[in-house]
C-alpha cells in the first residue's frame, strides 16, 4: 500500500493540490484538498508512513483548506477550512494552516462519528490493554500521553478515545500529539529524537505544536485494545505523583462529561459507558516529573 | 410502561405518586450507595442516593403515596436490631419532589 513517504515533496503538493489526498487515518480516509505548503510540509514531516488510498476511492471525510481571496492574498494572508460546503471555522492567518489542519481533522470526528462513543481523551495500550486519560484542557493530558508513547506504550490517540458500541473495545485512531505552550520544549528535551513540527505562535491556544506519532502506533493502527484503566490526570507543580482509587461511578459522571456524543448516543451511550467503566479501574493521579508518572503507568496492573 | 395502582394505597381521594411514562429506570451501581439512574425522558444521568433509587423501584412495581412509601422503606431498611432505620414522610416527600424535578415521578390522581 502507498503511503506518504512514497510521494516526493512535489507529489504530494500536487496531489493535495489536486485531486486531493486520500489520507487514511485509523479507520478514516479524509480527501485532504490544499495548495498551502505549510500544509503540505506538515503531512510530509508527520505523516510519512500513513497509507493513502485511490484517488477515485471513497472517503469518509471532505475537508479543504485553501488561502482566502481577494486582498486577504497579498494582505495578512489567511487560510480558510471547508468541510462538506461548510465552514464552522473562522479563517485563521496563513502561519497557522497546520494547526488549524490538525484541528480540522478532529473535528470531522468529534461531530461525525457517531457509531462509536467518543471520549475527549487520550488513550495509550500496553500489553493489550488500555489506559484512558480523559481531562479538560491544562491537565497536562497530552503532555502525558507523549511522553508515554515514547516510553514504550502505544498511541492510541491523544484526543479522541473510540469507544466501540458493540465489543467496548478501544479503536486506535492515532495522529500527531498536540502540545501547547511550555509542553513543546519540555516534550522536545524529554524526547529528543522524537519528530516535532514547527511551533506556531499566538493561536487560539496559545503557541502549538505537533509530535510525530511513532511508527509502530502508526502501524498498528487496526489493532484493537481493551479498556483496563481510566485515569484523570493532573498536573500539579512540585508534586509527587499520587494515584488515588476513584469511585466508579464518579469517574463515569467525569466520564460523561468529557465525552462528545454521550448524550447524542442516549441509551447507548449510557450501556456503553457503563460497560468501559465495568471493564476499568478508575483513578486520579497528580504528578509533576514525567519520569515518575511514567514510573507509575508502568506499575499499573491490569484489573 | 405504565406501572399499575396498589389498590390498597388508592381509598380516593388521595393522591398517589408514580414513575413517569417512558422511564425504563435502567440504572447502575458499584457500591450499592450511590446509583447511576439514565433518564429516558431528558437524556440525562443522574447519580442517586438508595434511597432514591429503592423509592423508583416501589414506584416502579405500583403507585404509591408517601406514607406508604415511607413505611415501605422503613420495613426494607429495618435490620432487625431495634435502632430506628427509619424513613420519615417528610424525608419521603423531599425525595420526591426531587425526583419529580428530574421527569422521574409525578403525582397520580388516584
Amino acid at each position: 500500500m502507498l503511503t506518504v513517504s512514497s510521494l516526493t515533496r512535489a507529489e504530494l503538493g500536487e496531489r493535495l493540490a489536486r485531486p486531493g489526498l486520500r489520507l487514511q487515518t485509523g479507520s478514516f480516509v479524509t480527501c485532504i484538498g490544499s495548495a498551502i505548503p505549510a500544509v503540505a510540509d506538515g503531512i510530509a514531516l508527520l505523516y510519512a508512513e500513513y497509507p493513502l488510498q485511490d484517488a477515485g476511492g471513497f472517503a469518509d471525510f471532505h475537508v479543504s483548506l485553501q488561502g482566502s481571496g481577494g486582498l486577504r492574498r497579498w494582505v495578512r494572508p489567511q487560510v480558510r477550512f471547508d468541510y462538506d460546503g461548510t465552514r464552522p471555522f473562522e479563517p485563521l492567518p496563513v502561519a497557522q494552516a497546520f494547526a488549524l489542519f490538525e484541528w480540522s481533522m478532529n473535528y470531522c470526528v468529534s461531530t461525525r462519528v457517531h457509531g462509536y462513543l467518543l471520549l475527549h481523551a487520550a488513550v495509550v495500550e500496553r500489553d493489550g490493554v488500555a489506559a484512558i486519560l480523559p481531562a479538560p484542557p491544562g491537565s497536562g493530558k497530552s503532555t502525558l500521553c507523549a511522553a508515554l508513547v515514547t516510553r514504550g506504550w502505544r498511541l492510541l490517540s491523544d484526543e479522541l478515545t473510540m469507544v466501540r458500541l458493540d465489543t467496548g473495545e478501544i479503536q486506535p485512531l492515532p495522529r500527531p500529539v498536540s502540545l501547547k505552550n511550555a509542553s513543546i520544549e519540555l516534550m522536545r528535551a524529554f524526547a529528543p529524537q522524537a519528530v516535532f513540527s514547527r511551533p506556531v505562535n499566538a493561536t487560539a491556544k496559545g503557541t502549538v505544536a505537533h509530535m510525530k506519532a511513532p511508527t509502530g502506533s502508526v502501524r498498528r493502527a487496526q489493532e484493537r485494545a481493551r479498556p483496563a484503566w481510566i485515569v484523570f490526570p493532573r498536573y500539579v507543580a512540585g508534586a509527587a505523583p499520587h494515584l488515588a482509587p476513584m469511585a466508579p461511578a464518579r469517574a463515569f459522571m467525569q466520564v460523561a462529561e468529557n465525552a462528545f456524543n454521550y448524550s447524542l448516543l442516549a441509551a447507548a451511550g449510557f450501556k456503553a459507558l457503563t460497560r468501559l467503566v465495568d471493564a476499568s479501574t478508575c483513578y486520579q493521579f497528580t504528578y509533576s516529573m514525567l519520569d515518575d508518572a511514567i514510573d507509575v503507568f508502568d506499575r499499573l496492573t491490569p484489573p | 410502561m405504565a406501572s399499575e395502582i396498589d389498590p390498597a394505597a388508592c381509598q380516593a381521594p388521595r393522591r398517589v405518586w408514580g414513575v413517569m411514562a417512558g422511564q425504563l429506570l435502567r440504572s447502575k451501581t458499584w457500591d450499592g450507595a450511590e446509583h447511576l439512574l439514565y433518564n429516558d425522558l431528558s437524556g440525562d444521568t443522574h447519580l442517586l442516593g438508595a434511597d432514591a433509587l429503592d423509592l423508583l423501584r416501589l414506584l416502579q412495581a405500583a403507585d404509591r403515596d408517601e406514607a406508604s412509601l415511607a413505611a415501605a422503606l422503613t420495613a426494607a431498611a429495618d435490620d432487625g436490631d431495634g435502632d430506628g432505620d427509619t424513613l420519615a414522610p417528610a424525608a419521603v416527600a423531599t425525595i420526591l419532589a426531587d425526583l419529580a424535578r428530574l421527569s422521574l415521578v409525578e403525582r397520580r390522581a388516584c
